[in-house]
């Protein structure tokens, strides 16, 4: 064995780690702590508790009509994410479409642009082209940066898998359909699965496309938010980040549950 | 044969024709914005317009200058968090995963308005520092620069040890255990093994860190407020308050040429592996 590390030098890595902790965790915690306020200001910490906020959130047109906006979309995205995603993924992985190389650089490619730059775009052809932004526009918009992600998750899970099984299934006689929902589509299951969670929190939380595409009938909940932030932040805000802080917690304890979370971090 | 060609192109075929109609021809919309005069025909007067006012300069040098320090800051940052996560136990490293991965998927509007409370004046950090007596008077974080940095490094060090961690969890121990027989100490094995043998990952890293920092649009627009404008917040000025669309797209074209110009290398070095 050689020698361990030196004390002083554990005594900095716990240091290290507790301010990381620190780091990451306190706009959160802030967050929370603020939402429990029975002030009018935000205050941390605060000084009475009350539940008073999250009544006040509970009975908002606006917050509870940009939460089901921002729901709706992110289902539905969702659902195009995957189901276009996963069936590019498939192809692209056989190999038999001329220049499959390209092919998978251009369905990433929407990851390597920033969200700014393809916003303000969107933003202008569809003026150009179709008039007033809409429903449409905002389900589009998110399922093009979020593809990305189901192609990447799945085709690394297809990469995996055992290419034989399906070519053993093809000489026992499956046919083109059988083959695809019995045998290729159930290899592709956990890339699939850990796609649509990175399409439902994506979309869920993203703010840039949404900010720019908004209208005043047309507010999701991150721009709702970013709206409170800029005009007049007061505790209601933070009882719906907490909300949606608490979704978060629990999306990520069912990928756990489904995926294992290490296995997550590395996709 | 055929025919299995045939159903790869269906299965293709939707999200190229997604990717076409709603990402390229939108990309090449702006791009074309750009360069078009408002009644029409080419034109450069919108990027003339950006290169020739001192205060659009100012933004630009603002946006590399506040780019390059964040990445920074995260890298030196995020490598030795790498080397811990990936040197720990099983549980500690799912715990500091943990830590890691709940910020990362909140949404970045949540995180920007929990800095805002920590901030402002009579906030943690201003209260704490009068209350020890370490500062004068009351002041406020908010609307400086330091409070952009801190902010966009809670949000970019996710992605920055990620990056560094799938390289050094690659690293075969036994050289640093070799190096420690040979009479290295600590430090001297991670300064001539570690480090060099992780340079890919902070490099993937710290481009990635750089490029959605340059970027970026709520944390700067929220934490420095008007006066310290970024490309991206004036990007959106431009856009919401000015309605000027095609100095807009001007500056679009002027972010994503920098930050293409930042990527070209790195993709020459590495084949576009860690893309």
């Amino acid at each position: 064995m050689v020698k361990a590390v030196p004390l002083w030098l554990k005594i900095a890595t716990y240091v290290f780690i507790a301010l990381i902790v620190v780091l990451m965790l306190a706009p959160l915690i802030v967050v929370v702590g603020t939402s429990f306020s029975a002030n009018q200001f935000i205050a941390f910490p605060p000084r009475d508790f009350s539940l008073e906020w999250y009544r006040k959130v509970l009975s908002s047109d606006a917050y509870l009509g940009s939460a089901g906006l921002s729901l709706a979309i992110a289902l539905l995205v969702t659902l195009s994410a995957v189901i276009i995603g996963g069936a590019a993924a498939i192809a692209i992985h056989r190999r038999q479409l001329p220049k499959s190389e390209l092919l998978g650089a251009l369905f990433l490619s929407p990851l390597i642009l920033p969200t700014i730059i393809y916003a303000i775009g969107l933003l202008m052809f569809w003026s150009a082209a179709f008039g007033r932004v809409s429903f449409v526009t905002l389900w589009i918009g998110h399922t093009a940066i979020t593809l990305p992600y189901v192609v990447r998750t799945t085709l690394a899970v297809l990469t995996e898998s055992d290419p034989f099984i399906e070519e053993a299934a093809r000489t026992m006689g499956a046919g083109r359909i059988q083959r695809l929902f019995f045998v290729v589509l159930p290899q592709c299951r956990p890339g699939l699965a850990a796609g649509a969670f990175f399409a439902f929190n994506i979309s869920f939380d993203e703010a840039v496309l949404s900010l720019f595409l908004r209208t005043p009938d047309l507010t999701t909940l991150p721009v709702q938010i970013y709206g409170q932030l800029e005009f007049s932040p007061d505790p209601s805000v933070a009882a719906v980040s907490t909300i949606m802080i608490a979704l978060t917690v629990l999306l990520i304890l069912v990928i756990d549950r489904v995926l294992g979370i290490g296995k997550f971090a590395s996709a | 044969m055929n025919t299995d060609r045939a159903e790869n192109a269906l299965l293709v075929s939707p999200g190229l024709l997604l990717l076409a109609l709603a990402f390229f021809l939108p990309i090449a919309r702006m791009l074309g914005l750009s360069v078009m005069a408002e009644e029409g025909g080419f034109t450069l007067a919108h990027f003339a317009q950006f290169v020739s006012e001192p205060y659009y300069l100012g933004v630009l040098w603002r946006t590399i200058r506040l780019s390059f320090i964040i990445t920074l800051v995260s890298a030196l940052v995020g490598f030795p968090l790498a080397y811990i996560m990936a040197r720990t136990g099983p549980r500690a490293r799912l715990w500091l995963i943990i830590v890691i991965l709940l910020p990362l998927m909140t949404s970045v509007v949540i995180r920007t308005f929990g800095w805002m409370v920590i901030f402002e004046r009579g906030g943690i950090v201003s209260g704490t520092l009068y209350d020890l007596g370490l500062v004068k008077r009351n002041f406020t974080l908010m609307r400086t620069e330091t409070a952009i940095v801190i902010g966009m490094v809670q949000v970019l060090l996710p992605f920055m040890t990620l990056s560094i961690l799938g390289v050094i969890t690659r690293i075969d121990q036994r050289l640093e255990e070799a190096a420690r027989t040979m009479g290295c100490n600590f430090l001297q094995s991670f300064r001539h093994v570690v480090l060099p043998l992780s340079m890919p990952g902070i490099a993937a890293g710290s481009l990635l860190a750089f490029t959605l920092s340059a970027s970026s649009f709520v944390t700067p627009s929220l934490l420095g407020g008007p006066r310290l404008q970024v490309l991206a917040s004036s990007i959106y000025s431009s856009v919401t308050q000015t309605l000027d669309w095609h100095f807009a797209a001007a500056q679009a074209v002027i972010l994503f040429l920098g930050i293409a110009l930042t990527l070209i290398p790195y993709f020459r070095l590495t084949g576009g592996r860690h893309g």
